[in-house]
């Protein structure tokens, strides 16, 4: 973006909309540039920082985000393909209990599998005994990367199952007629035609797992891999040096402002416009007995390990510490967490769909700037939202009287906006991309008001997308942890910190308690969602 | 227009001072790292005999800490409370806690458990201990937290991350006792001894040295209490495979870290809270925290919790907590020059 336009775009194409957006864009972005801007302040561990552990740092952040990145697409995108085009025994069973698995916040599946690593220990102790000392140590360090990759991929890979399935569908079977008239095989036209044209989707869901990977403190933290963003943590609490951890931080934006850049080069080199789905209804491709076994034993690996077994775990847990269920409030705990997820999850959606509508319907390149800007949230670890939050409200404080700025209601639902903002965001944008182009180009050109165009054409073509993301910010509101640990009011408990503080006094037997009680809660919408999707697009 | 605007002002105004006195009735806030049962049984008991009501906000120290900076002058905490010094001496440093003195708290706490200008005090203690296989290993092969580094430990020592602020904090103590070069040397002997690289809490450590992973790990005396406790019998097994080794008993003693407490520098009930910490330092609170949460009191020899006598007595290393928190980033540092994850 040169200045000459940002110059021009301000002079001659602001108006309401995109000025208030824009506004809007660069307010939910002002805790992140309170962290970037400390790129440019020094550090005094910085130096030690950058000659010990920082490319450690690097190199492991990458390896779990290449690892989770891979694993969780290549489950998602299969389970999407299958459940849309495919027909097979259990196929409708499988279509909802494969998103089952975003129900469970990362650190409390990571609770629930951290002793089963310990399974591995007769191995291990096998080969120290028969081969030698490092030979078992490499074997420990690769279970330690293997269970963490597979921990968080069969928790994060519904957020590519959930886009890719609801773009295969949309696709509908007009092209795979039209691939199999052409005397393609169904192998070629996933690879050659429905791959290719779910690919927005695709990356879309692949950006949040990302973006959820490199957020993570509670699964790397449990088995011991330094990242970035644990790294950011023990500096900021281990060396005391917040300049240190904010820099750590700046640096991990910087590294997803680049990734976000190369996304959005990859989608606008080819743009997808595509008629309204076809509303025929869909023909299957009819798997035999042998696919069909094959294809039900691949779909239960995700819905084993990312939702039975942890749930199984938690239930034996809660089981056997019933009378901790009285000493915890769980009905405040429930309530807390409803209120400041629906809110959230409200008033994200409703900010996300004007901040995208204005850039896409005036075409202003200066809002899809900010829009990018605002949405960098959700790379940013929790805790450092918090660390910005905390920051401007200091420099508030120094201007006027504090009331309301740190540790109020108001202040937390701001801080989980710029959280998660990304995540109403990214659909709300590919939803209104696909859908809401043509017609809008040719509405505006009609001089048509931009109100009207929003709520009588926008808001309905894309209404489903529009509860997708509400959702989709609901669960991961419902999920959120250290956000709420640090800017929590006081006496104000949900569900998420009621699991921290238990397992971290060391009962997380007890804590298995409210860490159901989110996934019950987060499965509902989910399944719903579900339901919604499928009586729409089928 | 002027008139309007003052009236205006006014009922902003009353409105502010409604909303910042509204709580009229005693009560103290308090900012903790602690979350433990023994904790809610103490604040209930104290409100029960003085009808000061606790307002509690959970979350780790820093955090906190970090929180009061920002608040500044309109910060609502009265009382930060944390589970050790390094943290406690940050606090002090940041500006956030204010110096007190109480004959009542200085008799209760022991000098090298409180800040030496009075800026926060001990209410418990923890010893940072060796636990070893009773089958593999005889006690008499253990000696000191130094004899970890040597190469006959290669491969058998389990110990978690030095992330890990009791790991930060007994680091300081080595710096202090031995200086910086031969702390360095340590930690990179222990790294090198490891079983596995380090993963998991305190109680981890102990469960890999039950199932034959490593011989000795180095824990924490609170959290074997937890194991002993468990209600899972599987934890339970595990901690009846071990037993307690306390190091260094031949010259400074075993290395010790205090949870405690200090005043809010912008305290608006300061009386109220000295009183609170004076009740958490008192015998009868001293023996709950010993009997609910498995800590040793301020004054070792007064325990009364039956797990913790059944290790026996120790010599406790005498140096002033406030080192743990003056060494704290030089500790943190020479772990990563040590590259101990």
């Amino acid at each position: 973006m040169e200045i000459k336009h940002v110059k021009n775009e301000l002079l001659f194409k602001t108006n309401s909309w995109t000025f208030i957006a824009i506004l809007i864009g660069l307010i939910i972005f002002l805790p992140i540039s309170e962290v970037f801007i400390q790129l440019f302040n020094t550090s005094e561990s910085w130096p030690h920082l950058k000659k010990t552990v920082f490319s450690t740092y690097l190199i492991n952040t990458i390896v779990l985000t290449i690892g989770t990145g891979l694993l969780s697409t290549l489950i998602g995108v299969f389970c999407a393909w299958v459940i849309a085009c495919c027909e097979f025994p259990l196929k409708k069973f499988f279509e909802w209990a494969l998103i089952l698995p975003l129900a469970i916040p990362t650190y409390v599946s990571a609770y629930a599998y951290f002793d089963i690593l310990e399974l591995s220990n007769p191995i291990l102790i096998w080969v120290r005994e028969n081969i030698n000392l490092e030979a078992m140590q490499s074997l420990n360090s690769f279970f330690v990367y293997f269970f963490t990759i597979l921990v968080l991929s069969s928790v994060l890979y519904p957020y590519i199952y959930l886009l890719a399935r609801a773009s295969f569908l949309k696709q509908g079977n007009q092209l795979i007629e039209a691939g199999l008239s052409l005397g393609h095989n169904i192998n070629e036209i996933f690879w050659k035609i429905a791959l290719p044209m779910a690919r927005p989707a695709v990356f879309a869901g692949l950006s949040l797992v990302i973006m959820e990977t490199l957020n993570d403190y509670g699964a790397v933290k449990h088995f011991g891999i330094p990242t970035f963003t644990s790294g950011i943590f023990r500096t900021w609490l281990g060396m005391g040096d917040m300049s240190g951890a904010l820099k750590l931080a700046a640096y991990l934006m910087l590294l997803i402002l680049i990734l976000l850049l190369i996304e959005k080069k990859a989608r606008s080199r080819a743009r997808y416009h595509e008629n309204s789905g076809s509303n025929k209804p869909f023909k299957k491709i009819i798997l035999s007995r042998k696919k069909s076994i094959i294809t039900i034993t691949l779909c239960s690996i995700p819905f084993l390990f990312g939702f039975l077994i942890p749930v199984f775990r938690l239930s034996l847990w809660a089981f056997i510490s019933q009378d901790a269920i009285r000493s915890i409030s769980i009905l405040s705990l429930v309530k807390n967490s409803l209120f400041l997820s629906v809110a959230v999850s409200l008033l994200t959606v409703v900010l996300a769909l004007l901040l995208v509508f204005s850039a896409k319907y005036f075409q202003s390149k200066l809002t899809s700037f900010t829009n990018r800007f605002a949405i960098l949230g959700y790379s940013v670890p929790g805790a450092v939202i918090a660390m910005g939050i905390l920051l401007l409200s200091a420099q508030i404080n120094k201007i006027y009287v504090d009331i309301i700025l740190s540790g109020s209601l108001l202040i937390l639902i701001f801080a989980f906006i710029t959280r998660f903002f990304a995540v109403a965001w990214q659909p709300i944008d590919s939803g209104m991309e696909r859908n809401c182009k043509n017609i809008n180009d040719a509405s505006r050109s009609l001089g048509i008001p931009a109100i009207f165009s929003l709520i009588k054409v926008n808001i309905p073509l894309i209404k489903n997308t529009l509860i997708t993301a509400s959702i989709l910010v609901f669960i991961d509101s419902m999920k959120e942890l250290p956000l709420t640990l640090i800017l929590r009011p006081f006496n104000f408990n949900t569900l998420s910190t009621a699991t921290f503080d238990l397992s971290s006094q060391a009962q997380i037997v007890e804590s298995s308690v409210p860490a159901l009680c989110i996934i019950m809660i987060v499965a509902i919408p989910l399944i719903s969602l579900n339901l919604k999707g499928k009586s729409k697009l089928q | 227009m002027i008139k309007n605007l003052n009236k205006y002002h006014f009922l902003l105004a009353s409105l502010l001072t409604l909303i910042v006195t509204a709580p009229i009735s005693a009560q103290i806030n308090l900012y903790t790292h602690r979350h433990y049962d023994s904790d809610k049984i103490l604040f209930e008991k104290f409100t029960k005999e003085t009808g000061i009501k606790i307002n509690v906000i959970k979350g780790s120290a820093d955090q906190l800490i970090q929180r009061m900076i920002s608040e500044g002058k309109n910060s609502p905490a009265d009382i930060l409370l944390t589970v050790d010094a390094g943290r406690l001496h940050r606090a002090k440093e940041a500006g956030v806690l204010q110096s007190i003195n109480s004959k009542t708290i200085n008799k209760n706490v022991p000098s090298e458990m409180r800040d030496p200008d009075g800026f926060w005090y001990g209410l418990t203690v923890r010893a940072r201990v060796i636990v070893y296989a009773k089958d593999r290993i005889n006690s008499n092969e253990l000696s000191t937290y130094e004899d970890l580094a040597t190469a006959k430990w290669k491969g058998k020592i389990a110990i978690r991350s030095s992330g890990n602020i009791y790991n930060q904090s007994l680091m300081a103590s080595l710096i202090e006792a031995n200086g910086s070069r031969r702390a360095l040397r340590w930690a990179i002997g222990v790294r090198k001894n490891m079983a596995r690289a380090p993963r998991g809490n305190d109680r981890d450590q102990v469960r890999a040295v039950a199932a034959g992973l490593a011989d000795i790990a180095v824990v924490n005396t609170y959290y074997l209490g937890i194991l002993a406790n468990s209600k899972e019998k599987k934890d339970r097994d595990v901690f009846n495979k071990v037993s307690v080794f306390f190091p260094n008993q031949n010259n400074r003693g075993t290395h010790i870290n205090i949870s405690g407490a200090g005043i809010a520098k912008y305290s608006k009930n300061k009386s109220d809270a000295i009183k609170f910490i004076e009740f958490l330092t008192s015998a009868e609170a001293q023996e709950t925290f010993g009997k609910v949460n498995y800590e040793y009191p301020l004054f070792i020899e007064n325990n009364k919790s039956d797990l913790l006598k059944g290790w026996g007595t120790f010599k406790a290393d005498k140096q002033n907590l406030s080192i743990l928190g003056i060494r704290n980033s030089e500790a943190v540092k020479l772990f990563d020059r040590a590259d101990w994850k």
